[in-house]
């Protein structure tokens, strides 16, 4: 089923936010550090999740390329997108996304939050991350592998180094076209929690 | 198997039932009619059918029915029991369980979420239990279409290149 042009979601151009010529001295000194003490934040939202443990613990040893999980998103600088996000979680992530503290990196995980994966025509799960969160790095693959989430990781930290991993800032420049398509998707971006009333 | 035919035998003096049949080891169902339920369950719990396991429901869509199923699980002789009815589907309403099994609440509003049939007698029947915000048609009825759904809610990401195999590709 084709859409009208006017029902599809307009994209944006994410390039056209260069911010790498605009960044001043003591930014550039900041990346450089940031790159190097990367806090994940420990929330699983699918069946990617799987692959962490392993990449963490002692086989590939995420610590050393000086990355740890962290379990409170006010302290945390990475979300991952573990695997398929349901409409229910994308709530919750955006309520955790908005919590983290400036900067903030969104590294999308499996093939389902790329284009849907197997879930493309479920009622319940989103099709495409990046129209609802800034995303910096896409981990192909369904699941990837430790291996890949490794190399994944040293390349988000290039990107910061560079001054390349901005989502957060698009995600302040267009804040209202990621708040429309969230409403279009979800109706209204508010948790309801029937056993904490 | 004695004791399974034991069991309808049993049912079967007690009951009218429409059909029943063993469907594997240790597992008997019942075909009833919509006024027989409450009492088959009211009486098999007495019997040690204690265990409400699942209430879910089928849609048999070129029937236009619903059909309710109970499934009962008993500890000590370690036999399932599926307690089967089917309902009208244009206007799907059944009477509730709570009073004979309590947990049976949940399911129910599982069922009215994701079926549309409402159980009366149960307060908290048409509240939202794990879909929020739901504005279309129960997403487990067989006349809703999933794909379209999916499309309208999310979009999809258009690819600007086709992947057509060349000859000798593997596909």
């Amino acid at each position: 089923m084709a859409l009208n042009e006017n029902e599809k979601i307009n994209e944006i151009d994410v390039n056209e936010l260069d911010c790498r010529d605009t960044l001043t001295f003591w930014e550039k000194f900041g990346n450089i550090f940031r790159s190097k003490s990367i806090w994940m934040l420990h929330y699983c939202t699918g069946c990617g999740a799987m692959e962490l443990p392993p990449t963490m613990t002692s086989r590939f040893d995420m610590e050393r390329i000086g990355m740890a999980p962290m379990a409170t998103p006010r302290q945390a600088d990475v979300l991952l997108i573990t695997g398929y996000l349901s409409v229910k979680t994308l709530r919750r992530i955006i309520y955790t996304y908005e919590q983290m503290q400036n900067p903030k990196y969104v590294v999308g995980f499996g093939s389902c939050t790329l284009n849907g994966g197997v879930y493309y025509d479920s009622y319940a799960v989103i099709s495409r991350l990046d129209y609802y969160l800034p995303v910096d790095l896409y981990i192909a693959g369904c699941m990837p592998r430790p291996e890949a989430v490794m190399s994944g990781f040293k390349k988000l930290m290039d990107k910061i180094k560079k001054g390349e991993a901005v989502g957060w800032k698009r995600y302040q420049k267009y804040y209202d076209w990621y708040k429309k398509n969230q409403i279009r998707a979800l109706g209204e971006v508010y948790v309801k929690d029937e056993f904490h009333e | 198997m004695n004791s399974m035919n034991n069991i309808i035998e049993d049912i079967k003096t007690k009951f009218n039932p429409i059909n029943t049949e063993i469907v594997k080891k240790n597992q008997i169902a019942i075909d009833l009619n919509n006024e027989e339920v409450h009492a088959v369950l009211s009486y098999l719990k007495s019997q040690g059918w204690k265990q409400l396991t699942i209430l879910t429901c089928v849609d048999w869509i070129k029937e236009n029915k619903f059909q309710l199923v109970y499934i009962l699980m008993n500890w000590e002789k370690s036999i399932t029991i599926q307690v089967r009815t089917k309902i009208d589907r244009d206007n799907p309403k059944f009477r509730t369980i709570i009073n004979i099994y309590p947990g049976a609440e949940m399911y129910e509003r599982d069922v009215h979420e994701f079926f549309g049939v409402t159980f009366e007698g149960n307060p908290n029947h048409d509240k939202e239990l794990f879909l929020e915000l739901w504005d279309d048609l129960p997403p487990m009825r067989k006349d809703f279409d999933p794909l379209a759904y999916s499309k309208k809610k999310f979009d999809v990401r258009d690819y600007k290149v086709d992947f057509i195999p060349k000859e000798g590709e593997a596909e």
